[in-house]
């Protein structure tokens, strides 16, 4: 076995290279600034002082936050249901389901989100049926609604997915058991089956919330110029504006707040785990 | 090592295996061209025409903004030729990273509106030949807007609430700017931070209170379609826009605009400077140009072409658009400071953020 692990050693040059590397060039950034011709960088807080003080970054900042929450909660509301009702249909049936879910998201996400440009444009279908059902046609465009309906769109395999597989791992003879113990289907489901697809809710949520947050494509196709999340604030540093000191602060800064998120899902998790085990 | 030998070897052969294969006649058989350009703004047969020509293979890769092709030019990558505005040309030549164009190899210049040549970026055209060239200013439905507005209020009327809703705005610093600092009445090219500030608020206050719709090229397809009343377009867009729906109209405030042009340079590090000279004249003969100018909608560079499509037969008879403005003393040429690009740019981001957070 051990000659074996010696293979992976490409692979690890090719992490150092395209995943380490990059990562430490962006926190050399973001503690320097271009300086003057004699140092060419220096090291400074600057960025992050810039950051904090101006309430224009942390409002948008916040509105990023606010609606990645908002995109979250409506994936497992909507997704836990779906990743249900696959987990518990026939063998055939849910491998059917699940290439379902999975075949857009081999569709480019860019080409996807361009495609709902066009349904949701004024004169698009959408706006036709609101029309036809007697609302007044307004654009759906370039709305926060949109924004929303684009990330949901987007994420939200990445929900069922998670879910459906911890569904799907589950001893089935648990829920008799609860049966035969005398608990009925609701009973059997919030004391049984939700506990036990907890994991796959939690992994489901970092994979949409920390994504949802620093995207920058969706808001820009679909929520017009006017529509400015922290990703596109990032993303305008390094393009226009230039500033790529600034740029990687905000990106540390991004990276921070992410893996924060995720270490609180992780104790979650495992708070939530360690409460099943007691309740035995 | 003999292991490493064969490979490079072997890699070698594939290498002018494939040179040959292309099979192409002509003088630059087996050379190829690498060309830094705008989405959309080659002629539909102008790069299968010039490989016929020549022989060459052609490499395009294309860019959305200035800014994103001076990232890659600034950080090695090679090309042969560019096609960057013109304060972007004064930038590339600031920072020397282009080349010199050698003139004995170019018969384009007496074929060009000299309106468009020796302009300040590049005073002898020593660096650059035009590809396009315009002005900005504003489409409008005629059957919505009122054009004694328009005259009354110049680039005013995107903040005249009767319009409040109804108004696309570009999503580009420059352009922004342009349309605010000229309506104020000054120059595009101020360094001065009270003017610039001025400008900022209007903006500001236009993004607080009249709901604008802020694109970019998503306005060339609404305005075609009617969508709107009112939006901040290149006049090259705008004849295309006018084309299409002949509802439409142009109009060009008379505090002035901005008169613009994109140029071919060959930068420093090209690797076929000679073919590139080829392509220069080629885009600039009247079957280049003419492609590129029927295709894309811009206005050429080439007079010829551009009385030809002007005139009776051509595809923007009757589009005023397509005729770039000459002698209002208020149009200006962008020029090119690093200093106010950066606060500009800046302001230009808060204006984005002031939008989403009054929307």
């Amino acid at each position: 076995m051990k000659r074996f692990s010696q293979l992976a050693a490409p692979y690890i040059v090719w992490a150092v290279i395209m995943l380490l590397l990059p990562m430490l060039l962006i926190v050399l950034y973001a503690f320097t600034d271009t300086g003057n011709e004699i140092m060419t960088f220096r090291f400074t807080l600057e960025n992050f002082v810039k950051f904090f003080t101006d309430p224009d970054f942390l409002l948008v900042l916040w509105r990023s936050i606010k609606i990645a929450l908002k995109t979250t909660v409506i994936c497992v509301l909507l997704g836990y249901p779906i990743a249900y009702f696959i987990a518990f249909s026939p063998d055939r049936m849910r491998n059917m389901l699940i290439l379902a879910i999975t075949l857009p998201t081999w569709i480019n996400m860019l080409v996807r989100t361009y495609a709902w440009i066009g349904l949701l444009s004024e004169g698009g279908i959408f706006s036709q049926i609101l029309g036809l059902l007697g609302f007044e046609e307004t654009e759906l465009l370039y709305t926060e609604g949109a924004v929303l309906l684009g990330m949901v769109y987007n994420f939200i395999p990445f929900m069922i997915l998670q879910i459906n597989t911890s569904l799907s791992k589950m001893d089935r003879s648990l829920m008799e058991a609860s049966n035969d113990l005398g608990a009925d289907g609701i009973q059997t489901f919030l004391r049984v089956t939700l506990p036990l697809s907890l994991p796959g809710v939690v992994s489901g949520i970092s994979l949409v919330f920390l994504p949802a947050v620093s995207s920058f494509s969706i808001p820009k196709l679909l929520g017009g110029g006017q529509f400015f999340l922290i990703g596109n604030v990032i993303e305008n540093q390094f393009i226009t504006v230039g500033e790529w000191n600034f740029g990687s602060s905000i990106s540390l800064i991004m990276a921070l707040i992410m893996m924060g998120t995720m270490y609180v899902i992780r104790r979650l998790d495992a708070y939530a785990a360690g409460g099943r085990k007691e309740g035995r | 090592m003999k292991k490493l030998m064969l490979m490079a070897a072997a890699g070698l052969m594939a290498m002018s295996l494939t040179a040959c294969g292309g099979g192409n006649e002509g003088e630059y058989a087996g050379q190829t061209l690498h060309i830094y350009n705008w989405g959309e703004y080659t002629g539909e047969n102008l790069i299968s025409d010039f490989e016929e020509l020549t022989g060459c293979d052609v490499v395009m890769d294309n860019f959305e903004s200035n800014e994103q092709m001076y990232i890659r030019v600034a950080n090695g990558d090679s090309y042969d030729i560019l096609v960057p505005s013109d304060y972007m040309i004064e930038r590339l030549l600031q920072e020397d990273l282009l080349q010199p164009l050698d003139k004995e190899k170019l018969d384009c210049f007496d074929k060009l509106d000299p309106d468009v040549l020796g302009l300040p970026y590049d005073p002898d055209n020593e660096y650059s030949v035009p590809y396009f060239w315009g002005t900005v200013g504003i489409v409008y439905d005629k059957n919505k807007v009122d054009l004694a507005d328009l005259e009354a209020e110049g680039f005013g009327i995107f903040a005249d609430e009767k319009y409040k809703g109804d108004i696309y705005l570009y999503d580009s610093e420059r352009d922004s700017f342009m349309m605010a600092l000229k309506y104020l009445g000054y120059s595009m090219n101020t360094a001065d931070e009270a003017e610039i500030n001025e400008a900022y608020e209007w903006l500001v206050s236009i993004v607080e209170t009249m709901e604008p719709e802020i694109v970019t090229d998503e306005i060339i397809d609404n305005m075609a379609q009617g969508r709107k009343a009112l939006g901040l377009i290149y006049s090259g867009d705008a004849a295309y826009v006018i084309s299409e729906n002949p509802d439409m109209g142009f109009y060009l405030p008379e505090t002035g605009t901005n008169i613009w042009s994109d140029a071919m340079v060959i930068p420093k590090n090209a690797e076929n400077p000679d073919l590139a000279h080829e392509f220069i004249n080629f885009v600039s003969s009247y079957d280049g140009a003419l492609d590129n100018s029927v295709t894309v909608g811009y206005t050429s560079p080439n007079l010829e072409v551009m009385e030809y499509l002007s005139g009776e037969e051509g595809d923007y008879y009757g589009i005023d658009a397509y005729i770039p403005r000459s002698g209002n003393p208020n149009d200006e040429v962008f020029s090119y400071d690093p200093d106010t690009r950066v606060i500009i740019s800046d302001l230009w981001s808060r204006v984005k953020i002031a939008a989403s957070n009054a929307g």
